[in-house]
């Protein structure tokens, strides 16, 4: 039954991995918070909020990035060419803009952000206690009854060695460039809908508004990201 | 000298403002050691435990409070008084990572390993990366080399769950696998 069992897990595992990249879209872009259509092209765009990234990588994707999910709805016998290279994150009324970094550039990042902290241990300790004895009195040369009552305090602190932080090894890179290439956007022709998330490498900034531009055919369209 | 040391030792808390979860293995958990793979899947439900932007990450260790008492008896005057200040003293007696209470490296993480927290009915049979794991009663805290692994869970009545999961060291990824029974399946399917 055990053996039955795995090979219907294998065959069910392999058919569920075999074709997914990216993320599955939603039924419509007007479906996203951010949309725009022309001719050729429907798209639907999210900004994940710092929470939404937490739960939904296990890449600590705050440090570094903004993270858009977007999705890309062909019109019918115009399939899309998708190259992140044709999109750019800009700050809204000004001229900063900033295209998609890749899974292994963010991941290279991430680990070297990792590996830079130093995670600082404080140890407070009190303890109290009696002791009483004898000794031989070196004046009088009799033997003496002794006691007292000591304290001791003490705090140490620990200062860990960089590079001891969670995602900062060789395999955790390995791990996040995995994810971060299997949740992104797939670069290529699509005929059918496809969606995925875009990572630009931009210093978050409070009360900023940002816009996605895509450039297809010299045109571009643009959707401003609501938070 | 003799001397004899005695104490109700106590520690009060141990306080940790960790960025990381830092629960320790089950005993008798085994640890599948299992091949990376690059096969895909979405896995937006797996959730990232507690994670922090500093750089800095300040953590309270162990507050210990520790009361003892001890005899000594000596021919000798000792110079320097008594028992803190004699050369047999040493803070190493406080430190609560010494000692025989707690180990070296009692508090550290599974070195260079992630954790998978996983909450699934008892019975339900656990497979990683299509390889037979052991029952989820078992396995309610895995771990696992950094990298990333097809999880899929299984009970003989209810539909199986998979789940694309990605581990990284030190980090906790908190597991539900909620296992619908095949009877609701089949009625959704029946249905128009």
């Amino acid at each position: 039954m055990k053996t039955v069992s795995a090979f219907a897990m294998f065959w069910a595992g392999t058919l569920a991995m075999a074709s997914s990249v990216g993320t599955v879209p939603r039924s419509a872009a007007t479906q996203y918070p951010a949309h725009a259509t022309n001719d050729q092209v429907s798209l639907g765009a999210l900004k994940l909020n710092e929470q939404q990234v937490r739960k939904a990588f296990t890449s600590n994707l705050n440090r570094c990035c903004i993270v858009v999910e977007l999705a890309i709805f062909p019109a019918k016998d115009h399939p899309a060419n998708v190259s992140l290279g044709d999109f750019s994150l800009r700050t809204v009324n000004t001229e900063n803009a900033v295209h998609p970094a890749g899974a292994k550039v963010v991941a290279s990042s991430l680990q070297h952000k990792a590996g830079s902290d130093r995670p600082v241990t404080v140890s407070p300790s009190v303890g109290v206690g009696y002791e009483s004895g004898t000794y031989t009195d070196p004046n009088t040369g009799r033997r003496q009854q002794a006691g007292g009552v000591y304290t001791s305090t003490g705090v140490g602190v620990g200062i860990g060695s960089p590079g001891t932080q969670s995602g900062s090894t060789e395999a955790d890179r390995t791990a996040m460039e995995i994810e971060l290439s299997e949740k992104g956007l797939r670069e290529g022709t699509a005929s059918a809908p496809v969606a995925g998330h875009l990572y630009f490498p931009v210093a978050k900034k409070k009360n900023v508004k940002y816009q996605l531009e895509y450039t297809m055919n010299g045109k571009i369209v643009v959707l401003p990201l609501p938070e | 000298m003799q001397r004899a040391l005695l104490v109700p030792f106590t520690f009060l808390a141990i306080c940790s403002f960790a960025q990381q979860t830092s629960s320790s293995q089950d005993s008798g958990i085994p640890q599948p050691q299992i091949k990376q793979s690059t096969s895909a899947e979405d896995s937006a439900t797996a959730e990232d435990q507690k994670v922090s932007d500093r750089k800095w990450h300040l953590r309270l260790g162990t507050i210990s409070v520790g009361a003892g008492y001890s005899r000594f008896s000596s021919p000798f005057y000792y110079p320097y008084g008594y028992y803190p200040f004699s050369p047999f003293y040493s803070s190493l007696l406080w430190d609560p990572y010494w000692g025989y209470f707690y180990p070296t490296g009692y508090f550290s993480y599974n070195d260079g390993k992630g954790e998978v927290r996983l909450s699934a009915p008892k019975q339900a049979e656990v497979y990683l990366d299509n390889a037979y794991a052991g029952k989820a009663e078992k396995l309610k805290s895995i771990w696992l080399k950094p990298g990333a692994y097809d999880l899929s869970v299984s009970d003989n009545d209810r539909a199986s769950y998979h789940q694309r999961i990605y581990v990284l060291s030190g980090k906790s990824l908190k597991i539900t696998a909620k296992l619908e029974p095949q009877n609701n399946l089949q009625k959704a399917e029946e249905k128009p």
